[in-house]
């Protein structure tokens, strides 16, 4: 790859950001009711100018309270996962991390059997639960993963998956104890599903996952450094120990954010990020707006796809990730060592 | 490339460095997507117009304001529209399910998808006046996501026979057809009670309920299932708590039942099946097999609706012939009419 110039920067994120915005109008188009895009263009105009008076009711049900949410949901998801994937990969310096591998989506899962299993059950403290879980985990694997007081890589990937494998088993012993209507409910959520109302206003976030990805992005020019071994990269006047923790926290609260909401959806951390370094090469500058990018588009398609292709009946996406990622994957694999 | 970072952990909440120079472009490309997508956001809250007229309570507690009149429902449980069909109110219904036995010659409906996970999308295009789901087959997020877009929901919930026919008495309420709802529950009140007075004094058959079987899975002393069960005159000779305990079959070999009980649907189970049982180990050994005692029973017996009365009366039947054959045929010289 030629050396990243602030022009590729922008041309490959305006590139990103184009294909984003076509992807997200063919998803508010598609699904069991089709709408033209004429209908959805004024539709979307006359809400965002808010007069409601123009604004149909399909346009107000199905457009807006539809799929509009649920698509910005899938872009807020699959950007916080990628971002959280490339992050993972680069801290770890495994190209095998994904978010779910230090054991943030077990201790999610875990909190929220913990809340289907006491009353009353709500959505808001479901995801309440998860989060809380999956924080705690990242606490608990924080304080595992040191050795000498600092954050250490392989420590760190060892805590996380022992932590997340125990987890398993916890979650596997509760969810014979479930009762069947929440087992089904457990179902969903563990495969990751976008269709679930959000209990909190999807602004609040955006804002957190975007402050996250910019404590991520701003450790990007270490973590190319970081590539090269934590000794050289501690020679050229990184401060490794800081640059762990940021990413080890923004990364571990975005996946966190992204599994309460969400469930957990395979994938898209591992593949967008590997995808985006076939595609861009493995600087960190550019990798990180580009997999936020990526992952956003990689999970509206995905989600695209599980509301339509046994429409009227909706797939969870995590069943659509799961199945189109590992194909997608060794075919751009082979065809780059092609 | 190299330098001095910050001191503290204030990296996290001040994303980016000056000196990274890449950093400015992206910041302004993600500082922009917020504000667009904040202004989407805001127009996708659903406004709900409401011309409200009634509130009622549905079966799990819940206030649900519905229109005076309703014209047009969507049923996303199976039981739930044959019983809208046993009232005769099927011109008011909009959308149905998969997996719905509709009475023979009746019209095709058009189906919203799986009751699992239905289309939002095609629910809100068939702009109903009402959505019933059952608080056993439907999910919880279902019923959030209709009532955020402002479909009113009722939730029906029996877990017995009784309760099933007052929920029948229920949904004719709402549906302002209480008479037909009077009348046809009733009726069915009628049948259950004369079944009783059949097999008054008459000790109930020890059966195996089979849920499912390999691995062999009953049912427990609280499901709608052996409600009805003993409502014909049956107990389970499995006796544990658990709503579905997987056994052993040594176990039931241990305990031999009187009748072994198949349902259609549920394990592919046919007469041709039950037959095959005679060749299977464990099986073999139980004497209802060999004796041909296997009674494959509708999968009614777990649908909370009319057609459940009609399965309570033919296995009713099925197990005690004396009690039922004595009203036509009374015992003259010990023996027994089939």
């Amino acid at each position: 790859m030629a050396p990243l110039t602030l022009r590729r920067v922008v041309s490959v994120t305006l590139l990103l950001a184009l294909v984003l915005v076509g992807v997200a109008v063919v998803s508010l188009r598609l699904g069991a009711v089709s709408i033209s895009t004429h209908g959805l263009g004024s539709c979307l105009v006359a809400a965002a100018s808010g007069r409601t008076e123009y604004v149909t009711t399909d346009c107000r049900m199905i457009v807006l309270g539809l799929r509009l949410p649920r698509m910005l949901l899938a872009l807020l998801v699959g950007g916080a996962l990628s971002v959280a994937g490339a992050g993972f990969q680069a801290l770890l310096r495994n190209p095998l991390a994904d978010p779910y591998v230090l054991g943030v989506s077990s201790g999610a899962a875990l909190g929220a059997i913990f809340a289907l299993l006491a009353q009353p059950r709500t959505s808001l403290a479901t995801m309440g639960a998860a989060f809380a879980g999956a924080l705690l985990t990242v606490a608990a694997v924080y304080f595992l993963g040191r050795r000498g007081g600092q954050l250490d890589s392989f420590t760190l990937l060892l805590a996380g998956v022992i932590t997340a494998s125990f987890f398993s088993a916890v979650i596997m012993f509760l969810l014979a104890s479930l009762p069947g209507r929440d087992l089904r409910g457990m179902a969903f959520w563990l495969m990751g599903d976008l269709s679930s109302p959000l209990p909190v206003r999807l602004a609040w976030l955006f804002l957190v996952t975007l402050l996250a990805m910019g404590a991520v992005y701003s450790t990007s020019a270490d973590l190319n450094l970081l590539a090269g071994g934590e000794q050289e990269a501690m020679h050229l006047g990184v401060n490794v120990g800081r640059v762990k923790v940021v990413v080890y926290l923004a990364g571990s609260l975005l996946t966190a954010l992204a599994v309460s909401v969400s469930g957990a959806i395979g994938y898209i951390g591992l593949l967008v990020p590997h995808v985006m370094r076939m595609l861009f090469g493995s600087d960190y500058r550019l990798l990180i707006p580009a997999s936020a990018l990526g992952g956003a588009i990689a999970l509206i398609i995905a989600d695209t796809l599980a509301r339509t292709v046994v429409a009227p009946t909706e797939l969870p996406v995590g069943a659509m990730t799961a199945i189109a990622g590992a194909p997608v994957f060794i075919y751009l694999l082979r065809r780059r060592m092609g | 490339m190299a330098r001095r970072a910050p001191p503290s952990f204030l990296g996290l909440f001040l994303p980016f460095h000056a000196e990274n120079r890449f950093a400015w472009p992206s910041a302004a490309f993600i500082a922009l997507a917020p504000l667009i997508l904040a202004a989407l956001a805001a127009a996708s809250q659903p406004r709900a117009v409401q011309s409200a007229a009634r509130v009622v309570t549905d079966e799990i507690g819940r206030r649900v304001v519905v229109p005076a009149e309703i014209r047009r429902v969507v049923s996303l449980a199976p039981n739930v529209t044959e019983t809208l069909y046993a009232l005769g109110v099927e011109a008011k219904i909009a959308g149905i399910t998969d997996f719905t036995d509709l009475p023979a010659g009746a019209a095709p409906k058009p189906s919203v998808g799986e009751p699992l996970e239905p289309s939002l999308e095609r629910i809100a295009a068939l702009r109903p006046d009402l959505v019933f789901v059952a608080g056993t087959i439907n999910r919880r997020e279902t019923m959030e996501s209709l009532s955020r877009l402002g479909i009113p929901v009722y939730a029906t919930d029996p877990h017995t026979a009784r309760e099933t026919l007052a929920s029948i008495r229920d949904i004719a309420a709402v549906l302002g057809v209480a008479d037909a709802g009077e009348e046809l529950a009733a009726r069915l009140e009628a049948r259950l009670d004369a079944v009783r007075a059949r097999l008054a004094g008459v000790a109930p058959k020890r059966v195996l309920f089979v849920v499912w079987e390999d691995p062999l899975i009953t049912t427990g002393p609280g499901t709608f299932i052996a409600d009805a069960l003993r409502w014909a005159g049956a107990v389970s000779v499995v006796n544990v708590a658990e709503d579905w305990p997987r056994i052993s079959l040594e176990e039931v070999v241990r305990q031999q039942p009187d009748d072994v009980i198949l349902t259609a649907t549920h394990t592919g189970a046919s007469p041709e099946f039950a037959r095959t049982l005679e060749k299977r180990p464990g099986w073999r050994d139980l004497d209802a097999v060999r004796e041909g005692r296997v009674l494959v029973v509708s999968d009614a017996i777990n649908r909370p609706s009319p057609a459940l009365v009609d399965v309570i009366e033919q296995l009713a039947r099925e197990l005690h012939p004396a009690a039922f054959a004595s009203v036509q045929s009374p015992p003259k010289g010990g023996r027994w009419l089939r």
